[in-house]
């Protein structure tokens, strides 16, 4: 039976993914707002502009792709929980409207106030997604925070372990100049 | 005997604004008698309106909520294309000091003594006050040191902020109203702004992503200054970065690098300084900060930077402390700056005093 259930959701979310226009292309946006917050990571790996155009493309979609297993984990955890039927197709979208504060990711480039504009920014995408959950399925806070947070810890390792590995090989690049 | 020119210019700048005034004033008496005075009285009404203000004041908040970081992100934006080498190329530490270390004859200069000015810098030549303050100490200082001033601390190529890439355009005329507006209120924000340019500058110096590039840049464009001032590597110099305020900061930044690249053993004083100490090694000789008991700027320091608290004891500062590094000298009743302040008469001669004594200490120690 779970097993059942399960296999519907995925088969649901692969049909109709594609068709939730509005969550894809601000899950995309988001994911290009946070690859540009990071761009000065990829001048600091002394890259070309053409290879940092590259990246920083290939980094939008990896980090739109990681906030979509994000939000398929959330759905997957609600649909287990609230045995209701999960309609993929509106929770993107609702959920694509609920990263919107992400759209302002792009200031965490600025020095010194970078962690207070991303704990801002990450603490209002949790609110917003908790917010979400507990009006579309009926379901109280207390429920509804340990159902969409493993989806968002996901999320937050999956962007910091993408993030860290290309600030740590400017670092690299840096200590270099000195060996030369 | 006859007026100078600025002063002509001067009241023909006062002329125009009391024209302009009286053609604002006509206008909205005209306005007011076409409306009438009732419905005007409506209409402010409204617009100071609780509402309204509310709307106003938050699209004001969001404006710089926005504005701050953007001008944080076009602040470091040049670091960068500095450090890729779309600027005038950056140079290579190891060919830098290479022509002085065939060089020789000349003085031997045991110690250089590399001055890094506060936010207010704004060109390489400093202040009155702040020049006074460097000829004192210029004259105390033994006669194998050496005082190396006029550095922009606040820019990473060897320009100062007038020539720098990309804004000099903004900067000159910044600099422009501070020095010539006839508004008061125009000269204080041209001034507040380029304070602010600068603070962003520090708060890049800290920052833990793009510190450490620009803290290296700004070690190359010191040992740069060094070799024009016969820097040796091979003579045994010391180096002595003395910092005030946010200079404190770049001098905490810059000391392990400058330590790499020029193979001596640097030491750090600052007065009256404003930094994280997160960039400082062990490997620093001796960090000395000299406070004064009125400085409200070095106390906020703590609270910007909390890894200088002892909350945090694991972080690089409190190391260096817990080392034994750190040494404070303490005068009572300075200030940051003014009438009470390192530059000023009242205090300037204690500073100097105190910044030799350190330079005394630390050479008997060895």
């Amino acid at each position: 039976m779970l097993e059942q259930r399960l296999e519907q959701l995925v088969e649901n979310t692969v049909v109709s993914l594609p068709e939730a226009h509005t969550g894809l292309v601000l899950v995309v946006l988001v994911g290009f707002s946070f690859s540009l917050s990071h761009v000065f990571s990829l001048l600091a790996n002394r890259l070309k502009p053409r290879q940092i155009l590259f990246h920083v493309l290939l980094d939008s979609l990896v980090l739109a792709a990681a906030l979509l297993i994000a939000s398929f984990i959330n759905m997957v955890l609600i649909a287990l929980h609230t045995q209701l039927l999960v309609e993929p197709k509106p929770l993107f979208n609702a959920i694509g409207a609920a990263l919107a504060p992400g759209l302002f990711h792009v200031l965490v480039a600025a020095p010194y106030v970078s962690d207070l504009i991303a704990i801002a920014i990450w603490v209002l995408i949790h609110l917003n997604v908790i917010t979400l959950v507990h009006l579309r399925f009926g379901l109280p806070y207390a429920e509804v925070v340990p159902l969409v947070t493993p989806g968002y810890v996901v999320a937050l390792v999956l962007i910091a372990l993408l993030f860290r590995s290309s600030w740590r090989r400017s670092y690299d690049r840096l200590a270099s100049e000195f060996r030369a | 005997m006859g007026t100078s020119a600025p002063h002509i210019q001067s009241q023909v700048h006062r002329h125009r604004a009391n024209w302009r005034g009286l053609v604002v004033v006509l206008v909205l008496a005209v306005v007011i008698a076409l409306v009438g005075v009732s419905r005007m009285e409506a209409l402010l009404r409204d617009l100071v309106s609780l509402s309204i203000l509310r709307q106003v004041g938050i699209g004001i908040g969001l404006f710089f909520l926005i504005l701050i970081p953007l001008t944080g992100i076009y602040s470091v934006v040049s670091q960068y294309a500095f450090w890729e080498g779309w600027l005038e190329g950056i140079p290579q530490p190891a060919e830098l000091l290479q022509a002085n270390a065939r060089h020789e004859g000349g003085q031997q200069v045991r110690r250089f003594v590399i001055y890094l000015d506060g936010i207010h810098q704004q060109e390489k030549d400093h202040p009155p006050r702040v020049s006074a303050f460097l000829e004192e100490l210029k004259q105390r200082l033994d006669d194998d040191h050496r005082l190396v001033r006029d550095l922009e601390t606040y820019t990473f190529l060897p320009v100062a902020l007038a020539d720098d890439s990309g804004s000099a355009w903004f900067w000159r005329r910044l600099f422009h109203w501070q020095e010539h507006h006839p508004n008061g209120f125009v000269q204080l924000l041209a001034a507040v702004l380029v304070q602010a340019n600068n603070v962003i500058k520090v708060g890049a110096s800290s920052e833990r992503r793009d510190g450490p590039i620009r803290n290296y840049e700004l070690a190359l464009k010191i040992t740069l200054r060094l070799a024009e001032e016969g820097f040796d590597p091979s003579q045994g110099s010391e180096l002595v970065l003395l910092g005030y305020s946010g200079g404190g900061e770049m001098a905490m930044g810059v000391a392990d690098y400058l330590r790499s690249i020029c193979k001596v053993p640097v030491q750090i004083i600052t007065f009256c300084g404003a930094f994280s100490g997160d960039q400082l090694r062990e490997r620093t000789k001796q960090v000395t900060l000299v406070v004064g008991t009125r400085d409200p700027v070095a106390a906020f320091g703590r609270i910007a930077y909390p890894g200088r608290l002892p909350l945090l004891p694991f972080s690089k500062w409190n190391k260096v402390c817990r080392q034994g590094l750190v040494q404070r000298e303490v005068i009572a009743g300075m200030n940051h700056n003014g009438n009470r302040g390192p530059f000023s008469e009242r205090y300037r001669g204690e500073v100097v005093g105190r910044v030799l004594d350190v330079l005394r200490q630390t050479e008997r120690a060895g």
